[in-house]
């Protein structure tokens, strides 16, 4: 079981978590489409810490001998999930950028030849 | 045939006029459009005072997304042809004709003009062409295609192929992803002999270090090409 003192801190680091994506998400620093993930991972946090037995079962399940060894593979998990998705969120904003570069160079050389006619 | 020439330019203050005269001289009857890759040089006063044909890009995008930019312009304004053609001095405007040739016939989708069939001219160094054979084996195995000269920027296509990379095209290093991806849509590829020189000013995108990413790049985005087809 993970100690009491663990579980408090993780609480607390969840609820700090929390206050700073709702934060967030109030000042619309953050889209709620792109938020959905982080959402999703502080839930699972959540009920991890709230219900100690579930994290119990999933470290016996996965084979794991200590429990906040389970943790932080779940949590790094979530934090691959992110990455991943960020990169996912570059590349098509990536290709955004790049298809509003040509169009605009495109219409300025179009602007260029009617003040020139 | 309405006929395009495609310069991508990304600081060629040294070759870009030079590049043009040689274009105005052995290829008249041909139009022409520089893309201006957003150089930080003197490249777009020279086009500009000059009164030549350019596309100025407001952001770098990087030789893919300048040639795609060409394309696109050419789709725009209903080109039959589409040619490549670097802006730095290693192209010679005397082998467009015969470049063209195969795609005017009907013969082709892709003309490639290819150092590698007369081995004339300047042909690269020794690592360079090891590292062209092997992308050139390899775009063979995945589809079947073969071409000498992969990373060869000197290119014809026609319509159709015109209006598919206005579409999409390969972001960096995107020669031999560009063939591939060509072939994949079925596209009859030719490859026509001509000389190149050794670039005239300036420097080169290419460095030692970059070529092992290069090679590793390439060799990667062409078989991801394979499968994502």
């Amino acid at each position: 079981m993970l100690s009491a003192a663990m579980r408090y801190a993780i609480l607390l680091a969840i609820a700090v978590y929390f206050i700073l994506l709702v934060v967030l998400l109030k000042q619309k620093r953050l889209t709620l489409r792109y938020t959905l993930l982080w959402l999703f991972c502080g839930a699972v946090l959540l009920l991890l810490s709230l219900f100690p037995q579930l994290l119990g079962l999933v470290t016996s399940l996965l084979g794991f001998q200590v429990e906040s060894n389970a943790l932080f593979a779940i949590l790094f998990f979530f934090v691959l999930l992110i990455l991943m998705s960020l990169t996912s969120i570059i590349s098509k904003q990536n290709e955004a950028i790049k298809r509003l570069t040509q169009h605009a160079a495109l219409l300025e050389k179009r602007l260029r030849d009617l003040e020139a006619k | 045939m309405k006929t395009l020439i495609i310069i991508p330019a990304y600081n060629e203050q040294d070759n870009i006029l030079n590049t043009l005269a040689d274009i105005r001289m052995n290829c008249p009857d041909m139009d022409y459009v520089v893309i201006n890759d957003c150089s930080r040089d003197d490249t777009e006063r020279l086009l500009r005072e000059n009164g030549e044909r350019f596309v100025s890009l407001p952001c770098n995008l990087g030789i893919g997304g300048g040639v795609q930019t060409g394309y696109k312009y050419a789709r725009e304004h209903g080109y039959d042809i589409a040619i490549q053609f670097d802006g730095d001095g290693q192209h010679e405007a005397k082998y467009l004709h015969d470049l063209v040739a195969p795609i005017a016939s009907g013969r082709a989708d892709i003309a490639i003009g290819s150092r590698f069939i007369r081995k004339e001219g300047f042909q690269s160094t020794g690592l360079r062409r090891a590292g062209i054979g092997f992308l050139s084996r390899l775009i063979r195995l995945i589809c079947g295609v073969r071409v000498l000269d992969v990373t060869s920027g000197m290119r014809a296509v026609n319509r159709r192929f015109i209006e598919q990379y206005a579409r999409e095209y390969a972001q960096d290093y995107p020669e031999p992803e560009a063939i591939v991806a060509a072939a994949l849509k079925g596209a009859r590829i030719e490859e026509v002999p001509v000389q190149m020189r050794e670039r005239q000013g300036g420097s080169s995108s290419i460095n030692p270090l970059r070529s092992v990413y290069y090679m590793i790049k390439v060799s990667l985005a062409l078989i991801l090409a394979r499968f994502t087809s």
